[in-house]
Formats: C-alpha cells, structure tokens, sequence
C-alpha cells in the first residue's frame, strides 16, 4: 500500500493505492487519523485501492467520526466497485458522503 | 444461623457501645475539617453510620446483622434484643440473631404468633409497656428462655413487598422499664438500614443464582447439541437441522447407519419448552439411539418408547415422533408416525402428499396399541424426497403476517427442489429461520440417492491446498493464491471477490483471536468444488475457540473489531461454520459458496 497527501484550496486530500487490509490498515489508520487532526476538510481519494477490508473500513470509520467530532468532515472519492461493496456490506455506504471524484469534491467546496 | 454464640453481651445503659469505637480509621476517615466534630459524633447517629459501614464491608451478612443487632440493644440499654427473618413460604418467622441472657437463635413462631408476628404482619412498630396485659404475647419464648418479658419494642424490615423481618428489643434496663419514643426511633432507623442491607444482599445472591442458571442452560445446549448426529459426509442422503427457539431445545432428530447400508432416523418434538422438555428430549433421543440398534421395525419402536416414557411420564408431558428406516439401495422406506406432524412425501415430478398420522403422542398411556405398536407405512421415494419437520415451520409467520401452514412450507420446499438435500434443507431452514418464528424449528430430509447419483457426479475435486504463516503479511499471497484457484474451477469474478473476502476476514480472526497473544502457527487453506458448490476448509493449529464466536455480527449495528469481519463472512457466502475439530486440534472452518 503507498500513501499520498497534499493539500489544495484548504482540503486535505489522501490517496491510497493498493490493498488496505490487515497488514496495512494499521498504517492507513495512522496516515487518515493524522489528515484529520489537521482540522480541515479532508477527502480520501481511493481511486486506486484495489481490495480493502473490514479492517481498512474500521479505520476509515475511525477516522470520520474524529472528524465529525472535531467539527470537521470527510468525504470519499473515486470509491472502486469492489471496496463500494464492502461499504454496502458494512451498511456503511449511506454512512460516508461518497463523491465521484476529487476534482468534483474541491469545486464542491468540500 | 447461630454464628453468634449468645448470651454474652453485657449491657450496661449508658456505656458506649464498642462497635462505635473507631476501629477502623482508615475506612471511616473523615474529611479533613470535619475530624474533631466526627470523633464528637456519638449516639444513634454514629451507630448508625458504623453499621451502615458494616454492611457494605460485609461479604457475609449474618455477622454484620449479629453486630448490629449487639450495637441497637447497648444503644437502647435494652436486656435483651433478637432478629426475626420472615420464611413466606412457611407463614413462620425465625429468629436469625439473638442478644441477651438466653439464646433463642433458631427459634421460630407462626406469622400470628407473638408481638413480633403481628410487627411483620402489619408491617408497623410496636411498643408494648406491659407485656402481661397483651393478649398476643408468645409466652412460650420466655419458658423456652427462662427470662422474664415486660416490656416490648419492636419495629419492621420492610422490603418492597412488605416486612421481611423485624428487629425487637426487650425490657430497658434504665428509668422506669417502659422504652420511649426516641427509642422506637432509633431502633426504626436502624431497622431500616438492616433491611436495605438485607435487601442488597439477597439481590446480590439472586443474581448470582440467575448467572449460574444461565451457566447451566448453556452447557445443558451443548450437551444437547452433542445428542444430534455429528456433521454428516458429503453425499448422505440424509440432512437435518435443529434452530432452537431458546437455549435449549424441545425439538430433535437423529440417523444412524444400521447393519447392511440401513440408516434409523427418526424427529420428535417434546410437549413444552425449556429445561424439562429438554431433558425429556434427552431421553427420548437416547432411548430411539439405543433401541434401534436392535428393533428393526420403527412401529414397533414406537411403541417400546412409548411404553417407557407413559411409565416414567411426568406432569403430562407428551412427545411427538416420527421414526423410520430407509434403504438408499432401493430409495425405500419405512415410517411411523406417533402423532407427530405428518411428513411430505415430494415426488420427483413435483407435488406434495402428507403420511398422516392418526395415532396418539408417545408418554401419555400404555396399552392403546396392538401388538406390533404403531401402524407403519411403506414409501418408494421413486427419485423423490422425504421431509419430516416439526410444527416450529409450519407455525412461521410469513411476510402476510399468516402461519405458512403445510401450503406455505410446500412453496418454500419447492423452491429448492433441483438442489441436493443438503443444500435444500439447508436452504429450507434459513429461509423459515429469518421467519417470525416462536417455536424451536427441527427438518430432516431423505432424498433417494439413486437419484442424485444420476444427476450429477457428486465427486469432490480438490482445487488448491495452500499452508501459510498466520501473519498479516502472508494474507495478500493466500488471496492471489485462491482467486487463481477459483479462476481456474471457473467462478466468474463477483463471486471470486466475495470468497476471497470472506476467507480474507476468516483468516484475520485466527490471526487475531485463535493466535491472540501467541506464537503464530500455520493456517491451512483447503479449496474443494462439488459440483455448483466450493467450500473453503480453514484450518489453524491454535487453542479451540467458541464456536459461538460466529453468533456474533448478526447485528447489522455490530461494527466491533471482529463482529464487522464475521458479518461479512456470512454474507458473502452461503455457510459459515465450525467442523469437527481435526485430529491433532486446533479449528476447522468451513465456508461454502454455491457459484450459481
């Protein structure tokens, strides 16, 4: 799993590539936790995340609900058809704001 | 009862009670401000922070009541003083504690009886100046004891339905003998505070109770798991289930190979539900194993089990059976039926035909029958199947909110008509197990295996066998590893991601739970295809776990570490569970997916 995080117009925005599963969640968990203590609308874009699972979906719960709390948001971006299902099984997929893209997330103002 | 040894306890009116003494300094610290005023503190103020003190220190609460009771009769400057407890069930009351020149500890009297009956049955104080003139005075107490009662205090411990005992003091040793008002005061604060300790600690032991009882239901359940027949080999041509309603279950079944390719099977279901329907399905069940090994004719069994059960039948208790013996070698078979829920023969061109029963339950009398015992009926299954069910099916609401009844059951049983029996019953059952359903739920289905024979090969092929470290990082291997596998038996790619997710978070749990705190072993990944259907035997060579651990994630709000992935699991395919542990132990899971 590889990482990304950059920042533009004020929204933290972070790319996972590969598998986010039980040896790399705790990494992934580490990477979003620290994008959301930045207090800034954070996107997490996983266009490029080929399997996650019920680990990887713990984190990212993990890190939207520190995010709601400090007042902030997160959104998720580009979301692959296979990680899609794991959200639906997790009934997580009304959960989350799910956005098409990045590009569509930041001229929605995110 | 009688930890205090009596008759000790001098009272001398006036003297500071030695409970009140500050013992225990460290526990009855005053804050810091308050330390001179605390240590001023006497009387019946400090009588009774000391006891409310005892009373939450105490594990055992006789003591800290003989304590107590030691302190009200030296406050009062009392002769004597005793502890009544109310038995309801006896309309008694006995004495749990006495203090004073007799002991009477032991002692018990009618709930009419005495000045202390008639405190617990109007559940008020009484104060009595000259005992000689009540008429409802239990003199019997004083010839037992010896002393000589004039007068009479006595107050209440009231619980929420009432007095639970009562506290009375006899004879003031000070003024002019009579007790007065601020005694009765006194000693009713103090009442109060013994019965709210009181009441804490029969909660506290009714909990416990309860607890225990829990305990015991569940190993009760898994014994009675352990009577049905253990997992049966692929290709039997008998399957059967068993959902019960609660903990433990009323409903069972059994089937045993007999001499010659034979198989016994039989279903019952008890009258009632809990704990004594299933210790009658116990012995029901134990009796049909033992018996059928050595009658060969199911009417006659019936009949020898009725037989014993009508001998030995408790509060009415009844059970419904039917029992047969089928011979796969010519798909036929014979069944009786001792009025139990009639089975559905389904012929292999569709359609249902109910065995009724007309005979009477086993257990309720002895000679009703011939001599050969219940009727039987002989079945060719003729490339059909056999069900037999207990009533929890036909008594599932469906979604109209109506009982399937017969009708209902049929449509379900229709839809999975093409399937192997297995694969039926299994389907039937978690089909009516999503159903509101209140009763235990038992299906046993017989299907001809001639039959299944000529419909498909019925062979396992092993697809992949793949032995790996339990460690996060060797998970990405196994999942390339099995989607090639399952690529190559042909399993299109939606339903390759779903196994592969599936044994991905099976294979977390042993990583993280079976292996918890432990040195990884080996996981051992086994990949079979029987015809439409793939199972992934999972096997890890750690410490057993509950096989209840699956029960949990049901609930779609159970996002815990661990629930989340289990959720998955069962529902990504089609059965998740615990075989027989191997030899040698450790876990086996079995995930089965059917790829159509």
């Amino acid at each position: 799993m590889h990482h990304e995080v950059r920042e533009e117009g004020g929204t933290v925005i972070v790319a996972f590539e590969g598998e986010i599963d039980l040896e790399h969640s705790p990494k992934a968990r580490e990477v979003l936790l620290e994008c959301v203590g930045r207090a800034r609308p954070v996107l997490v874009d996983l266009s490029g995340v080929e399997y996650i699972d019920s680990s990887g979906v713990a984190s990212l719960v993990e890190a939207l609900q520190q995010a709601k709390g400090g007042g902030s948001s997160l959104a998720l971006a580009s979301v692959s058809p296979s990680a899609m299902r794991v959200l639906e099984l997790a009934r997580l997929d009304k959960v989350f704001t799910i956005i098409a893209s990045v590009a569509e997330g930041l001229d929605g103002g995110a | 009862m009688g930890r205090w040894a009596g008759g000790s306890c001098r009272v001398l009116g006036g003297d500071r009670p030695k409970s009140m003494t500050r013992e225990q300094p460290t526990t009855t610290g005053a804050p810091p401000g308050l330390a001179g005023k605390a240590e001023e503190f006497s009387g019946p103020f400090a009588l009774l922070a000391d006891m409310t003190r005892r009373f939450a220190d105490s594990l055992e609460l006789t003591p800290a009541l003989v304590t107590a009771l030691e302190s009200i009769v030296s406050q009062v400057g009392a002769e004597a003083g005793s502890l009544w407890l109310v038995e309801p069930a006896a309309r008694e009351i006995v004495c749990e504690a006495s203090v004073g020149p007799s002991e009477i500890a032991g002692l018990r009297l009618s709930l009419d009886q005495g000045i202390v009956g008639r405190c617990v049955r109007e559940n008020a104080c009484q104060s009595v100046l000259d005992v000689s003139k009540d008429p409802a005075f239990a003199k019997s107490v004083d010839e037992g004891s010896g002393m000589v009662t004039r007068s009479l205090l006595c107050a209440p411990m009231s619980g929420a339905d009432g007095a639970i005992g009562a506290i009375e003091l006899v004879n003031r040793m000070e003024g002019d003998g009579c007790f007065t008002v601020s005694d009765l005061n006194v000693l009713e604060v103090l009442a109060s505070s013994a019965s709210l300790a009181l009441a804490n600690a029969r909660m506290a032991t009714a909990a416990a109770e309860h607890k225990r009882v829990q305990r015991e239901l569940e190993l009760a359940a898994e014994i009675q798991r352990a009577l049905l027949p253990a997992v049966d080999s692929p290709g039997f041509p008998i399957h059967a289930l068993n959902v019960p309603a609660r903990t433990v279950s009323g409903d069972f079944f059994d089937f045993l190979e007999l001499p010659g390719g034979r198989i016994a099977f039989c279903l019952g279901d008890v009258s009632g539900k809990g704990m004594n329907a299933a210790l009658l399905m116990a012995k029901t069940a134990s009796l049909f194993r033992c018996l059928s090994k050595t009658i060969d004719s199911p009417g006659r069994l019936l009949a020898v089990i009725n037989d014993e059960l009508a001998d030995t039948a408790s509060r009415g208790m009844f059970v419904t059976m039917a029992a047969g013996i089928y011979e796969p070698e010519t798909g036929g078979l014979v069944l009786a039926n001792a009025g139990h829920e009639p089975p559905l023969y389904h012929p292999r061109e569709g359609g249902f035909e109910p065995i009724e029963a007309l005979e009477p339950p086993l257990g309720i009398a002895t000679g009703l029958l011939p001599p050969e015992g219940y009727p039987e009926s002989r079945i060719e299954l003729n490339g059909g199947n056999l069900f037999v069910f207990s009533d929890g099916l036909t008594e599932a609401f469906g979604q109209d909110g109506e009982q399937l009844g017969a009708a209902g059951l049929e449509r379900i049983f229709e839809e999975f008509s093409e399937a192997s029996i297995h694969d039926c019953v299994e389907g039937v059952m978690s089909r009516v197990s999503s159903l509101e359903h209140r009763d235990d739920l038992t299906l046993l289905g017989i299907e001809d295996s001639r039959a299944s024979a000529t419909r498909s090969s019925d062979s396992v092929e092993l697809l992949l066998v793949h032995r790996f470290e339990a460690i996060a990082k060797e998970l990405s291997g196994m999942r390339k590893a099995l989607a090639e596998a399952l690529a190559a038996a042909g399993a299109d790619e939606s339903i390759r991601t779903d196994i592969v997710m599936a044994v991905d978070e099976a294979c977390q749990n042993v990583i993280r739970h079976a292996y918890s705190g432990k040195p990884p072993g080996d996981v051992e990944l086994t990949l079979e295809q029987r015809n439409a259907e793939v199972t992934v035997w999972l096997r890890d060579f750690a410490p057993p776990v509950d096989p209840a651990c699956l029960d949990q994630g049901r609930d779609l709000a159970d996002v815990r570490p661990g629930g989340l992935g289990t959720r998955f699991m069962k529902e990504l395919m089609d059965d998740v569970s615990f075989a027989e542990p191997p030899e040698g132990g450790g876990n086996l899971l079995r995930l089965v997916k059917r790829l159509s």
